[in-house]
């Protein structure tokens, strides 16, 4: 029980970060997804049932913050989680997490996330589902994993000697 | 019974998953929901605090920008309020010779943007004034530069605006010069589009794009961008106008909400109006 009030807390936090401090980092309006890559730690810490709940969690906290699509990041996380939740390995997750599987895992679930979230986002709009995936969403995929070596070298440092 | 229970035990993620899934696209299809705009308002209250406490952070990386945008602004501000109080005072001549009444000026709150969410496309931001300083869904924000979107939620001292660079994002424009009208909507990318404009109408590079007196949610003569491309598709009636406003999105802080403005009567007649008849 307590794992789930330090997750929440931490996912909250993270939250805040995403949508104050994160958007000093941004890069031509294109900013990494903080919420993919812990949501993916989950995943490969605790496997597909917890980061499938946690991926909803966060995405209806972060669609609250935002203010409007309420349902959208739910949507896309929750999918996110049960998909990273496929990489779960019982005794070889401080292993993946040290490793750049974990940037190669958070690469691949965070294509996943946006391909969900501009398929439903672009729905009724003047933006193209293709151009939103190709220009926006790989954008935000590649920055999102080059911010995940920063947690990867640390569990590195942590977990592998 | 044991059979089913000993199945969905098999398959709980699934069940799950499959549960999760269900209850977004309920969450979607109810966005407009009282309820869900409650729960919205609740958590922006909550989460304004939180926000309004770390924005004591300061982005120095865009200070110096922000710095050189202001020199610049000054100089064409002192420039235009020159020409302003000629125009001013002949306006006034020419309004008491008609006999019009002067239009009544608008009421500002000022206020902090305190977060702001850039991320895939959303674009929203969330200002430190709600409902207590008399802030409502509907009110357009603006900057000292011109037009930046409008409040689509509130809480009692919190609240989210849309900016214009939103995909749902919606405003009745005019090119300034040739009295042209249109829409103004979000495409993707760093401009914005001027829409059904037809390809005879004369519209150039470099004209100014202002909001219009057609709009219940705008005020009127709002600088929204210049035209910075145009072409003609063969199949289509348009025009294509890319325009780029004015504003700097990622760098503003401080915004004006404006109140007092939303006319109730107007929509609710244009409601009435474009409603199917029976």
């Amino acid at each position: 029980m307590s794992r789930h009030f330090k997750y929440f807390f931490f996912a909250f936090l993270l939250i805040m970060i995403q949508t104050k401090i994160v958007n000093i980092i941004s890069l031509e309006g294109i900013t990494p997804d903080l919420l993919i890559i812990w949501l993916v730690y989950v995943a490969i810490i605790n496997g597909q049932m917890t980061a499938t709940i946690w991926g909803f969690t966060t995405g209806i906290m972060f669609d609250l913050v935002t203010g409007n699509f309420i349902g959208l990041s739910a949507l896309s996380k929750t999918v996110a989680g049960f998909t990273a939740g496929y990489f779960y390995g019982e005794n070889k997750a401080t292993m993946t997490l040290g490793s750049y599987r974990y940037v190669i895992i958070v690469l691949l679930i965070s294509m996943v996330h946006n391909s969900i979230y501009f398929a439903v986002f672009t729905r009724g709009s003047e933006i193209g589902i293709w151009r939103a995936i190709f220009q926006y969403g790989l954008a935000s995929t590649f920055y999102t994993a080059a911010v995940t070596l920063l947690p990867m070298f640390i569990f590195a440092r942590k977990y592998i000697r | 019974m044991q059979r089913l229970l000993n199945i969905i035990l098999l398959f709980k993620e699934y069940f799950v998953v499959a549960l999760l899934i269900v209850t977004s696209l309920i969450l979607l299809s109810f966005n407009d929901n009282v309820q869900i705009r409650a729960i919205r308002s609740y958590t922006i209250g909550f989460i304004g605090i939180v926000q309004d406490a770390v924005s004591i952070i300061p982005n120095i990386l865009e200070l110096k920008r922000e710095n050189e945008i202001l020199r610049q602004l000054n100089v064409n501000l002192s420039d235009e309020v020159n020409r302003l109080r000629e125009a001013r005072l002949e306006n006034m001549r020419l309004r008491t010779m008609l006999g019009m009444k002067e239009k009544s000026e608008f009421k500002l709150v000022p206020g902090d943007i305190i977060g702001k969410s850039l991320q895939l496309l959303r674009n929203t931001v969330t200002l430190n004034i709600g409902e207590q300083d008399g802030v409502k869904p509907d009110m357009p924000i603006i900057s000292e530069t011109g037009l930046i979107g409008k409040i689509i939620t509130t809480s009692a001292h919190y609240s989210i605006g849309q900016m214009m660079i939103n995909k749902d994002f919606r405003a009745s424009a005019k090119i300034q010069r040739s009295r042209i009208d249109g829409i103004i909507a979000w495409g993707g990318g760093n401009a914005v589009q001027l829409m059904n404009v037809a390809k005879t109408a004369d519209v150039k590079v470099g004209d100014v794009v202002t909001t219009s007196e057609y709009s219940s949610t705008f005020p009127p003569e709002i600088k929204i961008g210049v035209v910075s491309r145009l072409a003609e598709q063969p199949g289509s009636l348009f025009k294509e106008i890319d325009v780029i406003p004015v504003v700097d999105f990622p760098s503003i802080e401080q915004v004006f909400v404006v109140t007092a403005l939303v006319d109730t009567e107007r929509i609710n007649l244009d409601h009435k109006n474009t409603r199917p008849k029976k």
